[in-house]
């Protein structure tokens, strides 16, 4: 048969022409002059059009590529300079619960606190490097022998500047994380215990856990759990501990996790906690890709085959058919199935 | 619904039953070449994005039957039809089957893919697109880093998106054949 086409070459110039306008748009703001000149291209034929929104969605979909695929290499590009940044880097979280007892010192110097669903990051005056989680507290007490953070509630991630002179401590309860030039999280959660996650690098651990203090050294894809029931180390792969780590980027990713677990972990952030009903559900296996604090899109998000209901203790209910209706804040990447 | 959604909605619902509607052409239509076929496809997107998207309730067959339409005045706008062209076009009247025929990827499935196919890209348009979409960085970091100029990022970039471009117009393989459509007849809503 013979589509008509009218006077443009082949699709292949089309498709270059809208991937070079999508990679250039989603740099920053085009100027007038490039503005003009690409809607006068899009408007010139609708297939342009169709070729540019194709190639954006395609753009937009390598996000949740990236994102589920968050820090895996396909095989490692030769570099041509080392990165200092990867020398350095070192990730390990700290998780742990704290009861009462922290309003008094809460008031105390050096205090930085995010609300929840807020992420953070604050340049320390050593040039170290502080994310915080959503409703975390820490204190900075930086002395001339040693540089001493406390956290007191959430968790938080730090890329420490090297100073051999004045080593890096991140105080969680009784677990004490030291690190010389490193990069490194803490967290404190409500199910109880500390667990420190090293994703590159070398940490030192000390916990009183057991009543005598005791040191641990925890390298690259480690895990430590100090809780009541006992002290335990688990390897991890890094993208696990990747996947831990996404908050920094304000997302929340999951890869297979149960439901109820990803429920849970969203609930962290979400003023409005996603309660679900069918305890089958909660048992399916979960993948998806969520900015933190958005409750309501996770909650929209997957729609299993059954008709059973999410709901939120609000006014609303969600989930009919496979209809997406979501507001999503530009940026906004999400991606939900419930794995066959 | 705003731009961003939008582009969310066309790479979850539309995006991946691309293949199958260009194969299901591709199958009933004798002499479709696939510069053709892109026209056909690039057509429906254009339409789709100005559709109400809200009102879609079921991306895969909206674009199935956008697709067919399309076909159908390319058909009755030229001059010359065969006997044999039409009845392929009466052929594409039957899609139910294609529609409920869902072949979904897992999410790692379609990481997995797409991983494949930059993979296969040259070393600095691999690095340049994996610091742009795994660092985040700027095209003016990425080319600080690579020590080129700015304008080459932007066009390893361009390259690395139209090579996936590519990649998303064939069937995966390991698409599940996912059998749960009732037979019935769907017309544009």
């Amino acid at each position: 048969m013979t589509v008509v086409s009218g006077d443009f070459g082949d699709s292949d110039d089309v498709e270059s022409l809208a991937a070079t306008w999508v990679v250039r748009s989603a740099e920053g703001p085009l100027s007038d002059v490039e503005q003009q000149r690409l809607d006068s291209w899009l408007s010139e034929n609708s297939r342009h059009l169709g070729a540019y929104v194709r190639a954006q969605a395609v753009w937009v979909d390598m996000d949740r590529v990236a994102a589920l695929d968050a820090g895996r290499e396909i095989e490692p590009v030769p570099q041509a300079r080392h990165w200092p940044w990867r020398r350095m880097a070192l990730a390990a979280s700290v998780l742990l619960a704290i009861g009462g007892g922290l309003a008094a010192q809460d008031r105390l110097g050096g205090r930085i606190a995010t609300a929840r669903g807020e992420v953070r990051e604050v340049a320390l005056d050593d040039g170290s490097k502080l994310f915080l989680n959503g409703d975390t507290v820490v204190q900075v007490r930086f002395a001339d022998k040693e540089r001493r953070i406390l956290l007191r509630r959430g968790e938080a991630s730090f890329q420490v500047a090297h100073d051999r002179a004045r080593p890096f401590i991140v105080q969680a309860d009784d677990v004490a994380v030291r690190a010389v030039g490193t990069d490194f999280a803490v967290g404190i959660q409500d199910a109880g215990g500390v667990s420190v996650t090293v994703a590159q690098g070398v940490v030192e651990v000390t916990e009183k856990e057991s009543g005598q203090p005791r040191q641990h050294r925890l390298s690259r894809d480690e895990q430590f759990v100090a809780a009541a029931t006992g002290t335990r180390r688990v390897g991890l792969d890094a993208r696990e501990v990747n996947r831990r780590l996404a908050w920094r980027k304000g997302q929340l990713v999951f890869r297979g996790q149960m439901l109820a677990t990803a429920a849970a972990e969203v609930n962290r952030y979400a003023a409005k906690p996603v309660v679900i009903n069918d305890p089958s559900l909660g048992r399916a296996e979960f993948m998806g890709v969520f900015n933190v604090g958005d409750a309501g899109a996770f909650a929209r998000g997957p729609r299993p085959p059954s008709m059973a209901r999410w709901s939120r203790p609000t006014r609303r209910s969600f989930c009919r058919g496979n209809k997406i209706r979501r507001r999503i804040n530009s940026g906004f990447r999400a991606a939900a199935a419930l794995l066959p | 619904m705003e731009h961003q959604a939008r582009l969310l909605w066309f790479a979850r619902e539309v995006l991946p039953h691309e293949a199958d509607v260009r194969r299901w052409l591709f199958g009933r239509i004798r002499g479709l070449s696939s510069c053709e076929l892109d026209e056909v496809v690039q057509e429906a997107y254009a339409r789709i994005w100005a559709a109400d998207i809200e009102r879609i309730g079921n991306g895969r067959a909206y674009l199935f039957v956008t697709a067919r339409h399309i076909v159908g005045e390319h058909v009755r706008r030229s001059r010359i039809v065969s006997i044999e062209l039409v009845a392929d076009l009466e052929s594409l009247n039957i899609v139910d089957d294609e529609i409920g025929a869902h072949r979904r990827l897992s999410g790692e499935q379609e990481v997995e893919r797409v991983m494949a196919a930059i993979a296969t890209l040259p070393p600095k348009c691999r690095q340049a697109f994996q610091l742009k979409k795994f660092e985040e960085l700027s095209q003016r970091e990425i080319a600080e880093r690579m020590g080129i100029a700015e304008s080459t990022v932007e066009k390893h970039l361009a390259k690395a998106l139209r090579l996936v471009m590519q990649v998303m117009k064939a069937p995966a393989v390991g698409a599940e054949e996912d059998d749960g459509g009732k037979r019935r007849l769907w017309g544009l809503g």
